[in-house]
Parts: C-alpha cells; structure tokens; sequence
C-alpha cells in the first residue's frame, strides 16, 4: 500500500490586530498612533479598553460622556469641548474602532507570549485637509497620547486591585 | 441624501460577515469563494471614499490573503511584509479603477512588497537550490518550509504565484516585471535540481 503524502502546509505569515491598527494609521493623513506593552494579560487589559461607557472618559482626556446603543453599534460621544457626535462602532475581542462624521478613533490589543499585552490606540480626523493640519500639531498632541497611554494603565492597574 | 456611513450599511448582508463579530480563529475563506462581488465593489467604491468602517472591512476581507502570499516569500519577516503591503494595498486604494479586480490587484502589490521586503531584510540563506521545484514533486509536498528556506525571494515568488496561485509563466512574468524567459530559467531543470538538492 502506497503511503499517502499529507497535504502541503504553506507558511501564513502571523498579523494581529495592533499591526492592523497600525496599517490604519498609515493610510490616514494625520492619523495618530500611540501604543504600549500593558504589563497585564489581554483579558483585563481588553475589559478596560472594551468598557467605552466606563472608562473611556477616563483616559482619552476630551471625552466626557460615552452613551452606546443597545446593540453597541453606535454611541453619542460628549466632549468636554465642542465634541456631540453619533460614532458607528466595530468592537470584537482586541479591535475597536469609531467613526463619526469627522472623526475616528480606534483601540487595538494583542496578548505577547510574556504575558502582557500590547495596547495601541488611534485618533485621526477623517478628511484630508483636516488629517494635514493634525500633522503639523503632532508634536504638540503626542505628549497628550503619550499621557492617555499612562492613565489607561492605570485603570488596568485599578481594576486588577 | 446618503450618508457615507448609510452607504456601508447598505452594502448586501447576505454571505459571510466581513467585520461584524468576526472573530480571529474563525476559518478564513479563500478570496474568490467566500465573498459576493456585489459586496467586494460596493466596500471597494465606500472605503475610495473615505468611509474607514469600509476600509476596516476590506482590511479584514484581503488579509488573510495578503498573508497567505507573504508568508511563504518573506517567512520570519512575513508579518511586516503583511503589514507594509496592506499599507501599500491601502495607500493605493483610490488608483484602484475595477473594484471587482481587486484580489488580482492586491496579489500584484503583495507579492511585490513581499520579494522587495524578504530581500531588503536580507536574513534568508544563500540560495542552495537555483530553481523552482516541479509541480507535484514529493519532496515540495512534505516539507514546504524547508524548500522555501532554500530559495531566494524571487524565486518563492515564482513558486507561491505558481503553485498557490496557478498563474502561467506569462502572468507570473508581468507581475514579477521579469522577462518570461526569466522565469522560465528558475522553473527549468527543476527537478532535476531538487532531487540533486535533497539527495546530498
């Protein structure tokens, strides 16, 4: 009897969500990515990260209220400053992601095989001439990014506790 | 009027789900399979103009295939070859003229980021075999990696377009911007060379 040949097994190169994030921030003119290694494990870092209502008020410093539908679609998004907007919501295990009309932003975690977790998140705006302006006040927004990033761990930190 | 956003949500929702609550384990469907054209064109003509819920879907709908492509060209540098061809794939996106042409258009741009990528890494071997193994040849069937270890970037090229993607020496030529007789060259004597290759 002959010995069957199993079947070929081709490489697929591995990408996560972070990468994926990362990819978006590339393509928006403008766009701002900050991220992190969170020392926690994906679980809790994703809790945080997933509660918008929560904890986004938190750590992202314009937000004042997140209100979400029922089915987590969509959410009214009230700033502290002149931000009201309507944002369509992509949120599964690890990505997030929301639009409104003018502005988005997006949240990316992937678990490392030390167990803590790689956190980044992104803010942009949507239109081109906008996105140029963003550019050239990046080195003025970074520290802000850079100031989100410590807060959320924080609240990584307080919710373990 | 229509709203951008209304537009995405007006795209066909039968077939598989592209974003929605798609989780990462789940089964990645071949590119050609999987999805209605309907669907490809209308994320293609959203995302073009500027709606980044579309772009995120067409993000999850070509990666798995970009990855596929790069994986066994670039091997250990496969996920940046996936991540700056996506970019590539994505910064191009508006010179993209027939939506329903869009794997065609994005194998181009990934095979290329991925040979340009494997080669500027410069971290694979000096090449032991100088041409592509021969369809069906036994030894390309048990042990895949280690015959793309042995090739360069151009070549896993030809064999990933071959073998993976059925194109002919002609197409595999256009896209690579080689010379038919170029390809021709790394796929001739082909087992011969392998056979010699593996029996050392």
């Amino acid at each position: 009897m002959t010995e069957q040949t199993a079947p070929a097994s081709w490489p697929v190169a591995d990408f996560d969500p972070v990468r994926r994030l990362a990819v978006l921030a590339a393509t928006v003119p403008g766009a701002a990515l900050h991220q992190a290694v969170v020392d926690a494990p994906f679980d809790r870092v994703w809790a945080v990260a997933a509660d918008l209502e929560g904890a986004l008020p938190h750590w992202l410093p314009d937000i004042r209220t997140v209100r979400p539908s029922a089915d987590g679609t969509e959410a009214l998004v009230v700033g502290h400053s002149r931000l009201r907007a309507r944002f369509d919501i992509e949120l599964r295990p690890g990505w997030c992601l929301m639009q409104s009309r003018f502005v988005l932003g997006g949240m990316a975690a992937h678990p490392e095989d030390d167990g803590t977790t790689r956190f980044a998140f992104l803010g942009a705006f949507r239109f081109p001439a906008i996105g140029l302006l963003a550019t050239v006040l990046r080195p003025a927004t970074a520290p802000l990014g850079e100031r989100s990033l410590r807060r959320f761990e924080a609240l990584v930190r307080e919710a373990h506790g | 009027m229509t709203t951008v956003t209304e537009s995405v949500r007006n795209v066909p929702a039968s077939g598989p789900l592209l974003w929605v609550n798609r989780k990462e384990t789940a089964v990645e469907p071949t590119p050609t399979q999987a999805v209605e054209p309907a669907r490809i064109v209308a994320l293609v003509r959203a995302a073009q103009r500027g709606d980044r819920l579309a772009v995120s879907g067409l993000l999850e709908l070509v990666t798995p295939y970009v990855r596929r492509l790069c994986g066994p060209i670039a091997l250990d540098d496969g996920p940046d070859a996936t991540q700056e061809a996506l970019i590539a794939v994505f910064r191009r996106l508006r010179q993209l003229e027939e939506p329903a042409a869009l794997f065609g258009w994005v194998r181009a741009i990934a095979v290329r980021e991925a040979v340009r990528h494997a080669q500027r890494a410069g971290r694979y071997a000096p090449a032991e075999l100088t041409e592509v193994p021969a369809p069906g040849d036994p030894q390309l069937a048990a042990d895949i990696r280690d015959v793309l270890d042995r090739l360069t970037p151009e070549h896993r090229a030809v064999l990933v377009l071959r073998d993976l993607e059925g194109m002919d020496e002609r197409q595999t030529a256009e896209l690579l911007g080689v010379a038919t007789g170029t390809v021709k060259s790394r796929l001739s004597r082909a087992r011969l060379s392998f056979r010699r290759a593996w029996q050392q």
